[in-house]
């Protein structure tokens, strides 16, 4: 009896030591964003919704002593950089878990490297259809395509009845192409004829005739799967050849630069968004303060993603006690309803994050609830 | 397939309307470009940095400094005409003296067009420029069912004055008559007592100007501005120049109309048109250039022209 009571009390003491193990002083976080050229609108954003929770995290003491240090390399939005940016957070800067990259594009690329590694990724951009599927160690925050696209698609029938839609996408990119094929199914299953579907290509900047042709069909709404760089340009020669009908913007959409190079030509346009910025929710708008605070300017979809990626990282770790590649990994698969800014935040058994979309559209220069 | 589209002819005449003035863009830009090939017998691959160049110059004097249109367009042929002074002075000239060949005259222009790109990025960053909504008004004009956007008519109007007046220039001024006479021969015009080194500038100012014009024409078209615009024409500018007849005037401008006809009625009447334009495009180039070896025009600045 004795004997056995010794036992179990070497027991407790020996799990204690293990549980108590403490974290290391320093936990590296890598993260791979577009940070120049036209997706820096996407990129710029994101590293700071990071910076400012790898801030708040570190202050809040969560992680007790500990604290997580940020690397940040810029992906150049480019597939090869992508994958060498990724090579170097892994095997260099020996981070514990990597943020992005900032594409799909880009991620199709990057991501199996740290898969193959057993580092494992947060995407907090990446809405294409299979990045998750490339691995355990893959998670997202940002909303699959299939999670908003048909609530958004939902909202507009229910406010324009439209019968007949037509769509214009990028041929060569992943995230649009992949977003153009989940609206076609959401319009099929809506029962909305596709009436005209027109592609570019990269560094395409004139889409006079691509509108045209979908304008020659009298579509009742529009459909444009573009990044920014495009975006505007469509919007704006949409405008232009006198498209007056409802226009559903992707997820590319979601950028406050919609509005002020777009101008008029935005107003109306309905995208469906993982986060809004007159949200009531309170930790969302302690968000909103503290990031326009810090940097001057409000905080965008994309920002929010990443901010909340870090909270989601940093409740993980603690909750793995560890700062081991492998025990993040499972413990970012047990995070479930978790309080973030984006709402109430689990993954689904495929890592793909659950949480409510909301429609917006512009009105006045600027995203407002559509209803 | 829907074959309605064949029959709607205010369809076809919607692009005819955005081709010619697709077209038009490659054309200035092109006379340019075969100009100094047709002078110099080099291809000048910084043209396509100098064009982008130009976008930005007439970009600044516009939205930067609020100067009206008519200043925003001269501001961007004074750009383009020094940048192709530079060019002369600092990539083409010091390899004349040397007498290097024209092989050597063309990495040079790859050299000083890498140097132009990444001086802009340094310089504007590799985010897009737009205007703003003042500089043109985006409201398309309504002719019978036609939208004809402020955009065109000006790059419609601007191209073939542009390439009237350099057809005239070449044909008729005595500037002209040298110009074509060292194109002929350098040796023979020098033994005329004519300035060659002289009427190479003037080439290289005019050839500027002109990528000046379509620099900030396409920078108003499609509201991009960015260091990395050159390389969208600067495929298919080389395209117009070789189809048109490598160093002829008019052979540019048919060559320039062909290419935006054909790229504009693929994507509007070819199913998945949009995603193989080029590649019709340079089939019909490649067919043209099976039955006129020489281009469309033959050869020349000297002969033709």
């Amino acid at each position: 009896m004795k004997r056995t009571l010794i036992a179990i009390a070497i027991a407790f003491v020996t799990l204690g030591a293990i549980s108590a193990a403490p974290l290391p002083a320093t936990i590296k976080v890598g993260s791979a964003e577009s940070l120049t050229g036209d997706n820096a609108s996407y990129g710029v954003p994101i590293r700071r919704g990071i910076e400012l929770g790898v801030e708040e995290a570190n202050a809040s003491g969560i992680l007790g002593s500990s604290k997580l240090q940020l690397v940040v390399y810029d992906d150049k939005a480019d597939k090869q950089e992508g994958i060498s940016v990724f090579n170097k957070l892994i095997n260099d800067d020996k981070v514990s878990v990597i943020i992005g990259p900032t594409l799909s594009g880009t991620a199709f690329a990057a991501i199996p490297v740290a898969q193959k590694a057993g580092v494992p990724v947060i995407g907090t951009s990446l809405t294409a259809v299979g990045i998750t599927a490339m691995g355990n160690y893959v998670f997202r925050d940002s909303l699959p395509q299939a999670s908003v696209i048909p609530g958004t698609l939902a909202a507009a029938v229910a406010k324009f009845h439209p019968k007949k839609a037509a769509l214009l996408f990028q041929a060569d990119q992943e995230y649009s192409k992949s977003e153009a094929d989940v609206y076609k199914a959401a319009l099929q299953k809506a029962g909305i004829q596709l009436v005209a579907s027109e592609s570019y290509s990269k560094g395409d900047s004139d889409f006079r005739t691509q509108l045209s042709k979908l304008a020659a069909r009298k579509p009742d709404i529009y459909v444009f799967c573009c990044l920014i760089g495009e975006a505007i340009p469509v919007l704006q020669q949409a405008r232009e050849i006198g498209v007056t009908q409802p226009i559903l913007g992707g997820n590319g959409f979601n950028n406050p630069n919609v509005i002020k190079s777009g101008k008029e030509a935005a107003e109306g346009l309905i995208v469906g968004s993982s986060w809004f910025i007159e949200s009531k929710n309170p930790k969302s708008q302690a968000f909103v303060a503290a990031f326009t605070k810090k940097y001057g300017t409000p905080p965008d979809q994309f920002a929010a993603q990443g901010y909340t990626a870090v909270l989601i990282l940093a409740q993980a770790i603690k909750s793995a006690g560890s700062a081991d590649r492998a025990s993040i990994r499972d413990a970012l698969a047990r995070v479930k309803g978790f309080d973030t800014v984006l709402g109430t935040f689990s993954f689904d058994e495929n890592r793909d994050p659950v949480h409510p979309s909301t429609p917006i559209t512009v009105k006045g220069g600027k995203y407002v609830l559509f209803e | 397939m829907d074959f309605s589209l064949f029959a709607d002819p205010t369809f076809l005449a919607q692009n005819l309307v955005d081709g010619l003035s697709r077209g038009a863009l490659y054309g200035v830009y092109a006379i340019g470009f075969t100009l100094i090939f047709g002078v110099l017998d080099i291809l000048n691959l910084a043209h396509a940095a100098t064009f982008m160049w130009c976008a930005f110059a007439g970009y600044l004097a516009m939205a930067g400094l609020g100067l009206p249109l008519p200043l925003g367009l001269a501001a961007a042929m004074v750009a383009g005409a020094a940048v192709a002074l530079l060019l002369e002075f600092a990539a083409f000239r010091p390899l004349r003296r040397e007498g290097a060949d024209k092989l050597s005259a063309m990495i040079s222009s790859i050299g000083a067009s890498l140097i132009l790109v990444s001086v802009a990025e340094a310089i504007f960053g590799t985010e897009t420029r737009r205007f703003p909504s003042s500089a043109l008004d985006p409201r398309p004009h309504l002719v019978g069912g036609l939208r004809i956007s402020s955009a065109q008519i000006l790059i419609l109007v601007a191209s073939v004055a542009l390439m009237a007046g350099v057809g005239l220039f070449i044909r008729k001024s005595r500037m002209g008559k040298a110009i074509r006479a060292v194109a002929a021969s350098q040796r023979a015009a020098r033994l005329l007592g004519i300035d060659v080194n002289g009427v190479i500038v003037v080439t290289f100012l005019a050839a500027g100007a002109l990528a000046g014009a379509a620099g900030i024409l396409v920078a108003l078209l499609t509201n991009n501005i960015v260091p990395g615009m050159g390389s969208q024409i600067e495929l298919r500018g080389l395209a117009v120049v070789i189809l048109g007849g490598m160093g002829n005037i008019e052979g540019a401008v048919i060559g320039g109309f062909v290419l935006g006809l054909v790229e504009t009625f693929t994507i509007a009447y070819v199913p998945g048109g949009s995603d193989i334009k080029d590649a019709i495009a340079f089939l019909i180039l490649f067919f043209i250039l099976l039955v006129k070896p020489n281009g469309i025009m033959g050869r020349g600045v000297a002969d033709r022209a």
